[in-house]
């Protein structure tokens, strides 16, 4: 059985490999010594070998804890993969994402203000005043920045396609 | 040299520029300050403000915020216990317990004036080597920079505290995202997938932004509940003010101590892959192992302050020597720094002051009127910056994401980048929840490029490959990252066997 370790070498493994094989239909010109595929196949094929290590050194770590011999150090305690505050980080990424794909058809006034008021709710849920603060911070993040950069740094911020705002 | 530093300094005291740098230095002591938010974070908050500018006026900026937040940290290292900055780590020792004993304003100023010590110091040696090295460096050719940028890596994945393994696949990860795009020789589209976006290859500020914001934002979040500094502050009630020349007094009336670890912090910064942290602590252990009362560290001696904050400034000076004469970054900070400068056209190497003296002395120029900015910027807002700090985190995240948005948007103003943004910030939470540490995939992401075209030039050139080994600077660089790999799995194996003695049971005879 794998742990931690061998999981994620399994995962590197398999993502080195797949690339490796995409790199096959790479040309090969007759007239230089290396051709582009020259490089990314010594990338791949390293990681893919150390990515094996890993799950092999895994492996046989986890062989030896098997079998305490007198001793023999015992390994650090894994943190825990899933943290303690899970579900805030899932919904984090949650909202980040959606902010992300929506951003151009709300346009960045609209989705930042949104997304930074749901963000903050979400991450300090207690209610009662505490939304007016928020609706505040959402609203200046999302009008202060799209001033300062559309007006003083010359950085043009996305317009929304079904807001046109 | 002097007249061109001159000429620097004078270009940098106009106003256009010496206003990016007190924003920048501003910007850095606030984010420094920030517990959570370390230097490299507030670099790259910072820089998507920069991309309107001119380069000088950006790099100003730059040099202010990795000067600022160097000395930033201190800030609630010493007045609340708190290391704003992983370089400010062992000034917490003696920082903070000298503040409990009712002089938070000594520990503060200790650090500040050490810090600018240091920081000037490391400017000398900057500007004094910088030259020199890059004229070593022009000797230079394909192989030796093929080598250097390995060595890099190697010293970047074996000084790792998780496993070599998992440093180097970490770096080779970095590579990975570099490979993907036109190839430097034919333009062949690789590994594209029919994707135009990826044809251009991923950028790698986008990739810098996702993995380092993501990585700390949401381990911030996990922990979110737990006490934050806010409560903290109100045991700094004295007055923070001091008598500046008995500091400064203070400080000079040892000068082996502050030149000891001033080098500790050059040597380190101008060595691929150690960085600030190290540095302090290590300038922070010399200096106990040195004392004549190593019993008193710990219990807020101005020793351990100035050994500490002389050495992470001075570490800031020798990481711009490496960057600037050579074109490879010391360490995370240092790798975003040197993003920094190719998003605003510079590509750092041995050219680079030679080629460009204006922008090179400018550098040089913003990097010591950085310190003396940083001491006035200290001395108006320490206690406003300690309220800064009290900015409870539901608030402050949501407004660090969205100006992360911002920075990878606006490097082309395609929404593509801030796509990068979010696959690189899983990517990057992902790998530290396994344990991989961050540091080689940034390397092998700044450096792929460089190491790719180098490898092919050389090949081109020459296709022997034994060249690699048998020219002296490429082959010693070569012998050293070999050395470095072997001596991670040499302290590894005696980190193993000590836990091992530790375990060793109790017997009974």
């Amino acid at each position: 059985m794998l742990g931690r370790d061998g999981w994620a070498g399994l995962v590197c493994l398999a993502g080195s490999l797949g690339l490796l094989a995409l790199t096959r239909g790479l040309p090969q010109p007759a007239l230089v010594p290396i051709g582009p595929g020259f490089y990314p196949r010594l990338v791949l094929g390293s990681t893919a070998l150390l990515s094996a290590l890993l799950v092999l050194a895994d492996l046989l770590a986890r062989r030896r804890a098997g079998r305490p011999r007198r001793g023999e150090a015992p390994g650090p305690a894994p943190r825990p993969l899933i943290p303690p505050g899970w579900p805030l980080v899932l919904t984090t990424f949650g909202l980040f994402a959606a902010y992300v794909l929506l951003l151009p058809g709300l346009g960045y006034r609209l989705g930042t203000f949104l997304f930074v008021g749901a963000l903050e709710a979400a991450l300090e849920p207690r209610g009662g005043r505490r939304w007016l603060l928020i609706v505040v911070v959402a609203a200046a993040t999302a009008l202060v920045t799209h001033m300062v950069f559309e007006t003083y740094l010359s950085v043009l911020l996305p317009r929304g396609r079904w807001t046109a705002f | 040299m002097l007249e061109l530093l001159g000429a620097g300094i004078l270009n940098v005291l106009q106003a256009k520029y010496l206003l990016s740098l007190v924003i920048g230095t501003l910007a850095g002591v606030v984010g420094g300050a920030l517990p959570g938010v370390t230097i490299t974070m507030t670099i790259i908050l910072i820089l998507p403000f920069t991309f309107g500018l001119d380069p000088l006026q950006g790099l100003a900026a730059m040099t202010g915020v990795y000067v600022g937040g160097s000395a930033g940290g201190l800030i609630t290292a010493c007045l609340i216990g708190i290391p704003g900055t992983p370089s400010a780590i062992a000034t917490t020792f003696d920082g903070f317990p000298m503040a409990q004993k009712w002089q938070p304003g000594r520990a503060l100023w200790l650090g500040v004036w050490a810090s600018v010590c240091g920081g000037l110091l490391g400017g000398v040696f900057l500007i004094a080597a910088t030259g020199p090295l890059a004229a070593f460096a022009l000797q230079f050719g394909p192989w030796e920079f093929f080598s250097l940028f390995l060595f890099a890596l190697a010293m970047v994945a074996g000084l790792t505290e998780a496993s070599l393994l998992k440093g180097l696949i970490s770096g080779a990860i970095g590579l990975m995202a570099t490979i993907i795009g036109a190839d430097p020789i034919m333009g062949v589209p690789r590994l594209t997938l029919g994707s135009e976006f990826l044809q251009g290859g991923f950028q790698f500020l986008p990739i810098l932004i996702g993995v380092f914001a993501f990585a700390q934002i949401m381990t911030d979040i996990e922990k979110m509940g737990g006490p934050g500094p806010a409560r903290e502050v109100a045991r700094v009630a004295p007055s923070l003010s001091v008598s500046h020349l008995k500091v400064i007094a203070e400080i000079l009336g040892r000068p082996f101590l502050l030149l000891w670890s001033t080098v500790i912090g050059i040597l380190i910064g101008v060595l691929p892959a150690i960085g600030g942290s190290a540095a302090n602590i290590m300038a922070y252990d010399q200096a106990k192992k040195l004392s004549r009362h190593p019993e008193r560290f710990g219990t807020g001696t101005p020793e351990g302050i100035i050994a500490s904050e002389a050495s992470n400034n001075a570490n800031v000076g020798g990481s711009l020597v490496t960057i600037m004469a050579f074109g490879i970054p010391g360490d995370a900070v240092t790798a975003v720094m040197l993003g920094a400068m190719i998003i605003h056209g510079i590509q750092p190497g041995p050219l680079f002051v030679s080629q460009e003296p204006r922008l090179a002395y400018g550098i040089f120029a913003a990097y010591l009127l950085a310190h003396p900015i940083m001491v006035l910027l200290v001395g108006a807002g320490a206690r406003l910056f300690l309220r800064i700090v009290t900015v409870p985190k539901p608030v402050l995240i949501p407004v660090v994401l969205v100006f992360c948005v911002i920075g990878a948007y606006a490097l082309n103003n395609i929404i593509e980048n801030v796509y990068v943004l979010l696959l690189f910030g899983v990517l990057g939470y992902a790998m530290v929840k396994l344990g991989f540490p961050l540091a080689p995939l940034i390397l092998g992401v700044v450096l792929g490029d460089q190491i790719e075209v180098n490898l092919v030039r050389a090949i081109m050139t020459d296709a022997n490959p034994w060249l690699f080994l048998t020219r002296p600077i490429s082959g010693t660089l070569i012998g050293l990252s070999v050395a470095s790999v072997v001596f991670a799995v040499w302290q590894h194996h005696r980190a193993q066997a000590r836990l091992a003695e530790a375990a060793e049971p109790d017997v009974d005879f």
